[in-house]
């Protein structure tokens, strides 16, 4: 994927929402990655630690939380979470006619400013 | 201190995505982001698409690729709206990249655009542009691994093209394992096989893509 982009955007989107509410600096941003959203973690933090020099955010720590696929089988109405990050058939019974509702999230939470 | 935030990190593309959406949908205007590999045929299957549909629809196009204005030009003799969006390196189109684009087409005259993405099997399916609906190519040629080593845009697609079928006496590829793996990843999707050489089964995509439209 593109973690340089999305370390880019998550950075303006933290300073902004952190000057906005009218606080100097960040010192941590928390982050839901879903395990199928294409991020590597490590890369995120990578392109994180590379980009904030010269930010409000340069003393920040990124604490990445990793969401597992889940979905629902209409066939064995059974709800499911998975390693994978991607789902080939329903793990409970093995029927294709499942629906993921989680696992693609890129998604800021919160973060801790002074 | 604790701020909460609760923002999605691709929300500036996602809200030019939305933008465009409104845009088009102000236009009566159906949008198809068309994506594949390099060299899968999406700007062959448009030249086949055009020249079925042009009677019956008012079609344009966006072309986009790193460099050069070869689709642009194909799209351009077939007297249709074309715009040729040169990305200078970047792997895929965004929403923003579209957006600047829109004035240089008429597109209130327009029932159809399609927006074919840079070849390239991953990055695409990750940024919206606005469109109805993601398809996506795969030619034979390019094997029958191709839905489990690159699920996502499989995943993504409402529709899959599994094109070039007129080499499949020279070619070891199991079609029907193509067609079972996309159905394992995305069980809606709606598969077509067609050659845009010979013109086998382009009618039925034609066909297919009327009702959409419609």
């Amino acid at each position: 994927m593109h973690e340089v982009s999305v370390a880019d955007s998550l950075l303006k989107i933290a300073v902004d929402e952190c000057r906005r509410s009218g606080y100097a600096r960040i010192n941590n941003v928390r982050v839901s990655i879903g395990k199928a959203s294409g991020v590597m973690p490590e890369a995120l933090l990578f392109a994180f630690d590379a980009l904030k020099a010269d930010t409000i955010a340069s003393g920040a720590a990124l604490t990445i939380e990793e969401v597992p696929v889940a979905g629902h089988c209409s066939a064995c109405n059974s709800d499911f979470t998975t390693d994978e990050s991607f789902v080939l058939c329903c793990p409970m019974c093995g029927s294709s006619s499942y629906s993921i509702h989680a696992g693609r999230e890129l998604d800021i939470k919160d973060m801790e400013v002074d | 201190m604790k701020l909460k935030v609760a923002s999605k990190i691709l929300d500036a593309n996602d809200r030019i995505a939305q933008d465009n959406r409104r845009i088009f949908s102000d236009a009566g205007v159906f949008v198809i982001n068309l994506m594949s590999s390099p060299g899968a045929g999406k700007t062959s299957l448009l030249e086949k698409t055009i020249a079925g549909l042009k009677k019956s629809l008012d079609i344009g196009v966006i072309e986009g690729d790193i460099t050069g204005t070869d689709d642009a030009e194909r799209i351009n003799r077939l007297g249709v709206p074309v715009v040729q969006i040169n990305t200078g390196g970047a792997c895929h189109l965004d929403a923003n990249m579209i957006n600047v684009v829109l004035p240089d087409l008429p597109l209130d005259e327009l029932d159809l655009l399609v927006i074919e993405n840079v070849g390239n099997l991953v990055c695409p399916a990750e940024f919206k542009v606005g469109e109805d609906v993601k398809i996506m190519i795969l030619s034979i040629a390019e094997g029958h691994d191709k839905p489990l080593k690159y699920p996502l845009m499989f995943q993504e697609s409402t529709a899959l093209i599994i094109n070039k079928i007129d080499l499949r006496p020279f070619l070891d590829v199991d079609v029907d394992k193509i067609r079972k793996d996309a159905l394992s990843l995305n069980p809606s999707i709606k598969i077509f096989e067609l050659s845009c050489k010979t013109g086998e089964g382009v009618d039925q995509w034609i066909a297919w893509l009327q009702t959409l439209n419609s």
